[in-house]
């Protein structure tokens, strides 16, 4: 594209700073040099996708390799499609400008359920066929990886190879996959690489309705896919030349993973029950990366990331130690997940000292009954001491997350959200003496989504119905001073439900609701629960069928063929106990 | 405690990143270059610095201004080199100098006056232009509606053109030199004039290039009347003298 054309483009679309990379820390390779040159995209839009850290630790490995090449691309937003297809342009990479086609390998995030129409979105932009089976020599591997692999079906058709966990080790393995000479032979040496499923090797066995069947090897395919591990978490690479973007992104901060895996085990949490086992950084890597990491990216806040970063084993201590070396030079340190208990506060009150903004509490359900169905440690008094201690700290805003739709939950169960609420923000007025008008909590619904590897995956979900009736008992519930109550649509959890129980035939769904012009389903405005319904319709099927139906322990299902270490067996000890739990 | 004034220019790598992105871009740039800013006091504390009339988006810039304190005293020719050391491609220093000790914030206010040149590629007529010009310039008044704004309301362009002439017009190429008010007391901006030329078409594409700011009070002082300074002269800088 000449520079003209794409100054013609910039000119006409929203925030063009999406497209015109240059950003500090972007590596641009000599194309001609790089043996394998990947493509590595996020299926959303560029402030959502350079937050991803998943992305920059693989643009990092592969371009601190001599023989590969990475670059970037993003879904571009609906005027910058626009003006792509109305020119005829296709899709390009961000560093080179080189269209997507023209790479080795084109690498897909998945992320969450909801971007899987962007995936297609920009297969089609860039030109390449969006079936597997239709790609030829000249186009390139498409991989997918990342949270949404975990059950690959949805996607399989859509996909050369789909790699099943951490990308780390197995990305420099695919791009050497990728030096084969010709097509066939790419495909068999990705299917001999440990946790790559290579859809067109396997076939898909449907029992009646539902997610129902099985995914069978062919031709002397493994028959399972385990989930590939980084056994070394302090030795894993990890990018400290973070990419540091001109506009501001959802997280513009410097991200230290402090641990990986959750040792918790809450029974609805796919990223607990898939990504195991737990593994921590140490103290000393950690506190290095952070100062590399500051100095090559003038950031002014660290992120330490984990699924519960309260569990790792030295926190106190760097907490203390960052606080120390980043804290005068106007660095603060923040936190992205922590319990609901008073250490969590202290230590949110070490390291926040610089800069006091809320604090984020994950309770998910609203009696003790309920949260032990959940496999959730927190007892309510755990609760009113962080609160306490927050408080007394000085924090004034609180948000809080719930669910609604949890197994063997009742009525009250949903009452006490809005009764649990009114007491909490009763007690801060009374710890918060003369400051009661700055206290706000936020409280946040969402509606259970059952999730395959979980405890909880043969759990219906409430139908949509269901679920707007228990959000009226909320509205009536939840009033008063300080409290502001949010929900999370429910035909996007449907949604959301349905292609995360899906099976391969939900491929077809996906692909009828991208022709009807779905893009950017998860953000609400681009989001239509109609058009998802008629393109299950079109695809033969019943959203309901996947979304709401509860299956049998004995059923063999959809995502049997991957496994995440824990057997099916200990996932089904873990729910009967917990429904017993319930009755209690 | 030390206050440095600089000139930079926003070439075109980054014409398209927005006034707020530029300022953390800087603000990034300076923590890279390990310059010991001064951060103000409160709950979110951040660098003390100000810029001077933001360009707008898609322009390039030959003489941008910003102002910056540093904790301690340093040699205004290191602070230069440390932080294009540290910029983007793209962003680059001009010149950085030490403010008078007795200024406390520098705040450009004075700052008025703004030159562009206007670069239109395209199918056009140097004539056409050239006609539109003198109309626009005859013109009693120039009302335009500013939706974006709060309150609404309705602009006299007029009096906020300085200047404004065609200074090169090839086969697709016509470029304009416009000189227009800018600043807290009421700006011009140069796609307005634009659109009053009638170039805002599909098949043009306009170039923006702001060549420097000026303060006009003293643009126009009696000794030095008609005559256009880079501001850091007018500031007793080291400056490149009028245009």
């Amino acid at each position: 594209m000449k520079d003209f054309d794409f100054d013609v483009l910039l000119s006409r679309v929203l925030k063009p700073a999406r497209y015109t990379n240059g950003e500090w820390n972007a590596v641009h390779k000599d194309r001609a040099a790089a043996r394998v040159r990947v493509a590595l995209v996020y299926p959303d839009v560029y402030e959502v996708g350079m937050s991803h850290l998943g992305l920059q630790i693989l643009y990092h490995v592969l371009n601190s390799h001599p023989d590969f090449l990475a670059e970037r691309a993003f879904s571009p937003w609906p005027d910058m499609e626009a003006e792509l297809r109305s020119r005829g342009l296709p899709l390009t990479s961000l560093e080179s400008r080189t269209p997507l086609r023209e790479f080795d390998v084109v690498g897909i995030t998945l992320p969450y359920e909801l971007t899987y129409s962007n995936v297609l979105n920009v297969l089609d932009i860039a030109g390449i066929p969006i079936r597997a089976a239709e790609r030829g020599e000249n186009d390139p591997l498409v991989i997918g990886g990342g949270p949404g692999a975990v059950n690959p079906e949805p996607m399989a058709e859509f996909f050369d190879g789909i790699l099943v966990g951490e990308g780390e080790e197995a990305i420099v393995e695919i791009a050497e996959a990728a030096t084969a000479p010709r097509r066939a032979e790419k495909l068999e040496r990705l299917a001999e690489i440990a946790g790559v499923y290579v859809p067109s090797r396997y076939e898909a066995v449907h029992e009646g309705a539902g997610p129902r069947g099985a995914v069978l090897p062919r031709n002397g395919a493994p028959e399972r896919i385990e989930r590939r591990v980084v056994e070394d978490l302090d030795a894993a690479p990890f990018p400290t030349r973070q990419l540091v973007p001109f506009l501001e992104t959802v997280h513009s901060r410097v991200t230290l993973e402090i641990m990986r895996g959750c040792a918790r085990g809450c029974h609805f949490c796919q990223a607990g029950a898939t990504c195991r086992p737990v593994r921590t950084r140490s103290l000393e890597t950690l506190l290095r990366q952070a100062e590399e990491a500051v100095a090559a990216t003038g950031h002014d806040e660290i992120s330490l990331l984990a699924f519960t970063s309260v569990d790792h084993r030295d926190i106190r201590e760097l907490a203390a130690k960052l606080v120390e070396r980043f804290g005068s030079r106007g660095i603060g340190i923040s936190l992205p997940s922590l319990r609901a208990d008073a250490f969590s506060v202290e230590l949110a009150n070490t390291i926040q000292r610089v800069r006091k903004t809320g604090l984020t509490f994950a309770p998910e359900a609203a009696t003790d009954r309920l949260r032990r169905v959940l496999g959730k440690q927190l007892a309510e008094h755990d609760l009113f001491a962080a609160a306490e201690a927050a408080f007394a700290s000085g924090w004034n805003r609180l948000k809080l997350y719930f669910m609604i739709g949890l197994p063997t939950e009742t009525d009250e169960d949903v009452a006490a959200i809005g009764d649990l609420m009114q007491r909490l923000a009763r007690f801060g007025r009374g710890v918060m003496e003369g400051k009661q008008g700055r206290l706000r909590i936020g409280i946040s619904v969402s509606a259970f989504v059952p999730k395959p590897h979980t405890p909880f995956q043969w759990v219906g979900q409430d139908r949509r119905e269901e679920l707007a009736r228990k959000q009226a008992i909320l509205q009536q519930t939840l009033r008063g001073h300080h409290l502001k109550l949010s929900w999370t649509d429910a035909g996007t959890s449907a949604l959301e439900a349905a292609i995360s129980r899906g099976d391969r035939r939900v491929g077809r769904a996906i692909e009828a609701a991208w022709r009807a012009g779905a893009r950017f389903d998860s953000w609400g405005e681009h989001f239509d629960f109609a058009r998802w319904e008629r393109a299950f319709s079109e695809a033969g099927l019943r959203m309901e069928d996947y979304a709401n139906a509860a299956l049998g322990y004995d059923d063999r299902l959809a995502w049997d063929h991957v496994s995440c270490g824990v057997r099916k067996e200990a996932l089904r000890a873990k729910v009967e106990a917990a429904l017993t739990e319930g009755e209690t | 405690m030390a206050q440095f004034v600089c000139r930079y220019r926003k070439g075109p790598e980054v014409r398209w990143i927005s006034h707020l992105d530029l300022k953390r871009t800087i603000e990034r740039a300076m923590r890279r270059a390990e310059l010991p800013l001064e951060l103000t006091q409160g709950h979110n504390p951040h660098p003390k610095m100000s810029f001077g009339p933001p360009l707008p988006m898609g322009a390039t810039g030959e003489a941008e201004l910003l102002a910056f304190h540093l904790a301690q005293a340093a040699d205004p020719a290191q602070v230069k080199e440390r932080l294009d050391n540290q910029l983007p491609p793209g962003l680059e220093i001009g010149e950085v100098w030490l403010a008078p000790p007795q200024k406390k914030k520098e705040t450009f206010g004075e700052v008025d006056l703004a030159e562009y040149l206007i670069t239109v590629t395209g199918q056009v007529s140097a004539e056409q232009v050239r006609s539109r010009v003198k109309e626009l310039l005859e013109a009693g008044e120039l009302m335009v509606h500013r939706g974006g704004e709060r309150p609404e309301r309705e602009v006299d362009l007029r009096p906020l053109i300085q200047s404004l002439d065609v200074v090169q017009a090839g086969d697709d190429e016509v470029v304009l030199r416009a000189r227009l008010k800018t600043g807290s007391h009421g700006g011009a901006r140069p796609q307005e004039v634009v659109q009053f030329l009638g170039l805002e078409r599909d098949d043009c594409l306009i170039g923006y290039h702001r060549t420097g700011v000026y303060a006009s009070a003293e643009a126009t002082a009696p000794k030095s009347r008609g005559v256009w300074r880079r501001w850091s002269r007018s500031r007793g800088g080291p400056g490149r003298g009028g245009t």
